[in-house]
């Protein structure tokens, strides 16, 4: 492989109050490179399962990543990501270490997490990420 | 007493409130039901308007000052949860029934898209237990219930007759 060769995507990371997933898609988001299928957390533990269960899908990710010939991931979180944590939580971060760990260099990460809204909404930084 | 119900939009907090206050008013109860948002459209209790999304910035400070002394109370809003409160009812809705329910209510896609979204990622249950504590939240599912039996889970939660719950719905499935 030449040096020139260096290709992007980006990891889609979605961290739920126990669960994080994660999609990566090449830059367009057009085209599905891999998908997990979810590091569901063991309830009775579920803060300590959360990050690790996170971290073990995103080392299994990082390999199907790799062998598509993806150097680089910028990286999109969405959710409160596990217990008790702000965005991005626990699941979303070891997410992101485990594939910085894996090899993976890692652009921008940016927090894309959804806001409830009605007529109203809460401020940013409240609630309202 | 305060009981806060919250949920993302379109789960049926004010439905359900709404059956829970003319209960409260039947037997007399010394419970009212507090519809934020029509206190915060009302009394003007924003900061700005959020132009992408047509959603006026909530002024919590304001806010919380307005439910600042009032007892025996159910306050229904999604920023319910943002206030002190003795308990904090959840309401869920699995999130395609959740879109179908706004699109119907009369909601842009856009706007019912995101609700759903947020709901699939549990943002508002999250935040309910970050901000009160595992001890204090009440989830319930309202996706097959009726509004009947969503008012009597919160008529539960009010006379300390259901335990907390948090986490108990998956609703990731439907992120794809
Ligand atoms: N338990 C329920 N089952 C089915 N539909 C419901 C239920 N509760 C409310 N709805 C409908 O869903 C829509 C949203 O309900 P609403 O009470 O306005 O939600 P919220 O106050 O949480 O935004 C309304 O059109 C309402 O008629
Ligand atoms: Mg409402």
């Amino acid at each position: 492989m030449s040096q020139d060769d260096d290709k992007w995507g980006i990891a889609h990371v979605h961290a739920s109050f126990n669960n994080t997933i994660m999609t990566v898609t090449d830059v367009t988001g057009a085209e599905t490179i891999a998908k997990s299928s979810g590091g569901t957390a063991v309830k009775q533990n579920r803060d300590e399962a959360s990050p690790y269960a996170a971290m073990q899908m995103a080392e299994s990710i990082a390999e199907e990543v790799k062998a598509a010939g993806i150097t680089g991931l910028h990286v999109h979180v969405r959710g409160p990501g596990g217990n008790l944590q702000k965005s991005p939580g626990p699941g979303a971060q070891a997410t992101i270490r485990a594939l910085a760990r894996s090899g993976i260099e890692i652009g921008r990460i940016e927090d894309v997490t959804p806001v409830p809204h009605d007529g109203s909404r809460a401020p940013k930084g409240k609630g309202g990420y | 007493m305060r009981v806060a119900v919250t949920g993302t939009p379109g789960t049926g907090k004010t439905t359900a409130s709404d059956l829970l206050e003319q209960r409260f008013a039947e037997s007399e109860s010394d419970f009212d039901v507090v519809h934020l948002n029509r206190v915060l459209e009302d009394e003007d209790l924003y900061t700005e308007v959020d132009a992408d999304r047509e959603s006026k910035i909530a002024d919590l400070e304001a806010l919380a000052e307005w439910l600042e002394g009032r007892d025996d109370v159910v306050v229904e809003s999604h920023l319910a949860h943002h206030f002190d409160a003795d308990r904090v009812a959840v309401l869920r809705c699995a999130p395609a029934t959740l879109e179908e329910r706004l699109l119907e209510r009369g909601e842009t896609a856009a706007k019912a898209q995101e609700n759903a979204e947020s709901e699939a990622l549990d943002v508002i249950l999250a935040e309910a237990v970050e901000e009160h504590g595992l001890e204090s939240v009440y989830e319930i599912d309202t996706t097959d219930r009726s509004p009947e039996a969503v008012a009597d889970a919160l008529e539960a939660v009010v006379a300390g007759e259901r335990e907390p719950s948090a986490g108990e719905v998956e609703f990731v499935g439907y992120l794809g």
